[in-house]
């Protein structure tokens, strides 16, 4: 409590801040100190907010949401910041971001060690993610959500859990980015078709990621299997290896040797060039393919913890990123596409964020019972060499 | 160094050079011992090595054996039942053994080859040459060591990238160009690009701490100065050499993140199926893959401690040779004939060192088809108004520094204490020593695992769950991987050292500590300060500890923030990692420059 008070009078980022570090490194200076369980005590929490309510900490609500990392501290894309904001001028709460860096697993290992979880909220559940829970976890790990506000504007195509956890925030659609400005004439144009991307003319052209550790890779290859069937799929990988496409590690390694122009054609997401657009760049070097006129859909939502603490919090939080206005801003700064069919958008997002004209993707329960064996197959025949 | 004592002489070169008068071991003994004596009594001075070293142990047992047990536990019980069908089925799996486990050895072969090759002149200059910002260079030989993945991946895309550096320079020239991404050598020379500097560091360490009388002596006994090198000084950077190529062969068999960001997955290694198999929470297999990993690295350093057990050296300690001048002050043939070698060399470490970290330096300057400095006012954007779940930079450094001193303070100790008791001799030493290293030779995944189940999710004792985080668990966990490279630093040294010298001081009634600090460790001040400055370095680069064990954007560290940084673009990223070099590259000279002066104070 001093330490808060101590805050409020400083009022200053830095200090707020550094105030946060020796707490934390304090905390457990005794080495073993079962009391530092929070991860982010919200000691500095946004000054703006701690010094405008003058309420005692202790009696405002905590909400604490869990999520990657990226969700809030990527430069370039993070909405966290904005959500917890505006969430937080509007209920009189305050929203604590959980990151641990291993994500959902960490929540799987807690549960499966029987150790409490203080998270209420995780925001950014994928199908995988709820398959992995869902294998690991008898009890399971979530609570069903029904009849929160605005749950019935979600596109019914992007709901992927069938018994009704997680409420679907934002989708986005994977794609082929290419560069129009590398070839020979400054004219370069990417395949229309799977096909088309074993031709010669595009012998070392594409850049893909990883299905195991990477969202991209992991849809790209769910893709050729949509297309090419289970049994088909392996072979398309072969030729399509022949043909030189490569395998990175993660998205960052692959698009970042494709904006040094090591390859015209990237596996990433149709909303490319929103952020393109935003910094500048040149709008050639971000065109997209959709192959086969089809994307692969991404859905990511938001569940709750079955053993929440604050459960009308956490369905007022889903409330609230459903509302037209959220999604809308959500969309812009998370570059995807809305959940909902109501969000408040620019026109001029749908200049740049692309949708395909078909989007497909695999239902929850053939994904459970062939994911792992289809990326496993895949992994072998594609590191054998 | 202090070279009040020294004289100048011109040595048969003609170059000019300084050098130290031979000390006397025996008589320093003597003079520093009438005022330690009496003091000697005191039960912790006695006791000093047992203690450090049962606090090694216990630490060790803390932060590494019990987490890592947690996770390898997993290769032998399987829902509750004891069975070996884990371990079996990898090395019945030919896919694991054959095309995984082999081509992971390989690539460490040759990437060891390639270290070795690209680190033995850099030593052989840094050693041997007197040339302006000698010093600053050695300290700064190991800053590629704390470089994170993702900057060298994009360092090496635009040096040796289809459209890259070395591609645009060939084309000028009117040369065929290469395809080096993607391909197995792009994954060597990113290996050699992290471990060259190790294999050079300590073998430049080794040969600063060669005798120079020994030397004298071989040469006036008939020697040519060719069979007095091979004589003398190959003997005593033998060792040396083999542990940076041990090492060496220990890490990139471990590689993770380079491989898949340089070669793909057509190159994977099995670091890549055990962080798969770990995320997709199949642990029995990845416990299964990291213990034959670790059989495998562990059995090749246990090779290498036998080896180094077996050396024994008399030396009277570090009585170095003078160096030569860079500028000769005479042409001769042969000064031209060195100093092209030395050109040509200087070439190849620009392609491989220089351009790729000016690459990264570009990038982060870079952004909006033009140069900008928009990535460095973000980070001071982000300083300003960064919310407390957000990774700032101030803090991220601040948090590096201190893990890093506390490192530095804790490891040192710890692999000195360590070295002394390895280079006792006694059955099975070889032994205990290689699970002393075993920090060096478990997958970091696996650590990582570890730690959160053992330490972050804690313990349940007596209704009282015990947790260990925060900063005391980081400093202890890097200390852990970052001591072996104190003690393999120094034990050589030590090793190479006349047994007389200890013996004469503890007969004159020195305790072993004493003895250790005022005659042994100036004499081996050169392996020390090279093992502190990568104790500091593994803790400034250590990431998969870190993560697990810091809980919070508030403790987080420069890798960290680096990687948490990454988003759409580089630019913020690569700027974050820029800052990153440039706090590194400056710690490094200040730790080389105070652990010199204690070198200097006590051996010359």
């Amino acid at each position: 409590m001093r330490r808060r008070s101590f805050l409020r009078a400083a009022g200053a980022g830095g200090v707020a801040g550094l105030a946060g570090c020796t707490g934390g490194g304090g905390g457990s200076g005794s080495g073993s100190d079962s009391g530092s369980t929070e991860t982010a005590t919200p000691t500095a929490e946004d000054t703006a907010v701690a010094t405008a309510t003058g309420t005692t900490a202790s009696s405002t609500p905590e909400l604490v949401v869990a999520t990657y990392g990226t969700f809030v501290d990527a430069p370039s894309t993070s909405p966290g910041r904005w959500i917890k904001e505006t969430f937080e001028s509007e209920f009189d709460a305050t929203l604590t971001f959980e990151t641990p860096d291993s994500e959902i697993n960490y929540y799987i290992e807690r549960a499966n060690r029987g150790i409490d979880i203080d998270a209420d909220v995780y925001a950014g559940v994928r199908v995988r993610d709820l398959i992995r829970i869902d294998e690991q976890l008898d009890g399971g790990l979530f609570t069903t959500v029904e009849g929160v506000p605005g749950q019935e504007n979600v596109k019914s195509d992007i709901q992927f859990d069938p018994s009704g956890r997680v409420v679907p925030f934002a989708t986005g659609y994977v794609s082929l980015v290419y560069d129009r400005t590398q070839g020979a004439y400054g004219d370069y144009s990417a395949p229309e078709t799977f096909e088309g991307l074993l031709e010669s003319e595009y012998e070392g052209d594409l850049l893909a990621q990883n299905p195991a550790s990477s969202t991209t890779g992991r849809l790209f290859l769910l893709h050729t299997i949509q297309e090419f069937g289970p049994d088909g799929y392996l072979d398309y990988w072969a030729d399509l290896q022949d043909n030189g496409a490569r395998v990175l590690g993660s998205w960052s390694d692959s698009y970042g040797a494709y904006q040094e122009e090591q390859a015209p054609m990237v596996v990433s997401y149709s909303t490319d060039q929103v952020y393109a657009a935003r910094s500048d760049e040149n709008l050639d070097q971000h065109q997209i393919r959709f192959l086969n006129d089809q994307g692969y859909a991404d859905a990511e939502g938001m569940a709750m913890f079955e053993g929440t603490d604050t459960p009308d919090l956490a369905r007022s939080f889903a409330e609230f990123m459903l509302r037209p206005e959220v999604q809308g801003e959500i969309a812009q700064q998370w570059v995807s596409f809305p959940a909902t069919t109501t969000a408040d958008l620019p026109d001029s997002f749908a200049t740049y964020a692309q949708e395909p004209p078909e989007g497909v993707a695999f239902n929850y329960e053939i994904l459970r019972d062939n994911l792992s064996e289809w990326t496993r197959e895949w992994e072998r025949q594609f590191a054998s060499k | 160094m202090d070279r009040s004592a020294g004289v100048r002489f011109v040595d048969a070169r003609g170059d000019t050079a300084v050098r130290a008068v031979p000390p006397d071991p025996v008589a320093r003994i003597r003079r520093r011992l009438p005022g330690t004596v009496s003091a000697a009594g005191s039960w912790v001075e006695r006791h000093a090595l047992g203690l450090v070293a049962a606090a090694t142990a216990a630490i060790l047992l803390v932060v590494f054996y019990f987490p890592v047990a947690t996770v390898f536990v997993e290769a032998v019980v399987v829902d509750g039942r004891v069975t070996a069908a884990p371990l079996v089925d990898v090395l019945t799996s030919e896919f694991y053994l054959v095309d995984i486990l082999w081509f992971t050895a390989y690539q460490a072969l040759l990437s060891t080859v390639a270290s070795v090759v690209l680190g033995l002149p850099a030593a052989w200059i840094l050693a041997r040459f007197e040339f302006p910002g000698r010093e600053a260079l050695r300290s700064l030989t190991i800053l590629p060591f704390v470089m994170p993945s993702i900057m060298v991946a994009i360092g090496f895309v635009a040096t040796f990238g289809r459209n890259g550096t070395l591609n645009t320079v060939l084309r000028a020239l009117g040369l065929p160009t290469v395809e080096l991404l993607f391909t197995l050598p792009a994954i060597v020379i990113a290996h050699a690009f992290y471990n060259a500097p190790l294999v050079a560091r300590v073998t430049t360490a080794a040969w600063e701490s060669v005798d120079a009388s020994a030397i004298e002596t071989a040469r006036s006994l008939g020697a040519s100065p060719t069979r007095a090198f091979y004589d003398v000084v190959v003997p005593q950077l033998r060792p040396a050499v083999a542990i940076g190529a041990t090492l060496t062969f220990v890490f990139t068999f471990a590689s993770f993140p380079i491989v898949l960001a340089l070669g793909g997955f057509q190159l994977a290694t099995v670091e890549v199926f055990i962080y798969s198999r770990i995320q997709s929470l199949a642990y029995s297999e990845a416990a299964a893959l990291a213990a034959v990993e670790t059989v495998i690295s562990l059995g090749l350093t246990y090779l290498y401690l036998r080896y180094e057990g077996r050396q024994r050296g008399d030396s009277q300690g570090a009585n170095p040779e003078s160096r030569r001048r860079l500028w000769p002050s005479s042409w001769t043939l042969r000064e031209v004939g060195i100093r092209t070698v030395i050109v040509g060399y200087g070439v190849v470490i620009l392609a491989v060192f220089v351009v790729p970290v000016a690459s990264m330096v570009l990038t982060s300057v870079t952004g909006g088809g033009g140069l900008t400095l928009e990535h460095y006012l973000f980070l001071v954007e982000r300083q300003q108004t960064g919310a407390s779940y957000q990774v700032r930079p101030l803090p991220a450094v601040r948090n590096s520094l201190l893990f890093g001193a506390g490192t530095l303070l804790v490891a040192v100790p710890m692999g000195v204490v360590l070295a002394v008791l390895t280079t006792r001799r006694f059955r099975g030493r070889a032994a205990i020593d290689a699970l002393t290293m075993a920090p060096l030779a478990v997958s970091g995944i696996v650590v990582g695992l570890g730690l959160l189940r053992g330490l972050v999710f804690g313990v349940e004792v007596l209704g009282t769950r015990i947790r260990v985080t925060g900063a005391v668990a980081v400093v202890a966990a890097h200390a852990v991987g970052a001591y072996p490279f104190v003690t393999r630093s120094v034990a050589p040294l030590l090793g190479n050292l006349d047994a007389r010298l200890v013996e004469s001081a503890r007969s004159l009634g020195a305790t072993r500590v004493r003895a250790l600090v005022d005659i042994e460790l100036p004499l081996v001040a050169a392996g020390v300060v090279a093992g502190a400055a990568f104790a500091f370095a593994i803790s400034i680069g250590e990431f998969d500890s870190t993560i697990v064990l810091a809980e919070g954007s508030s403790s987080y560290t420069m890798p960290v923030a680096v990687e948490r940084y990454l988003g759409r673009r580089l630019g913020p990223a690569t700027a974050m990692g820029c800052l990153l070099l440039a706090v590194t590259s400056l710690s490094f000279v200040v730790i080389e420059r105070f652990g010199g002066r204690y070198g200097g104070r006590g051996g010359f």
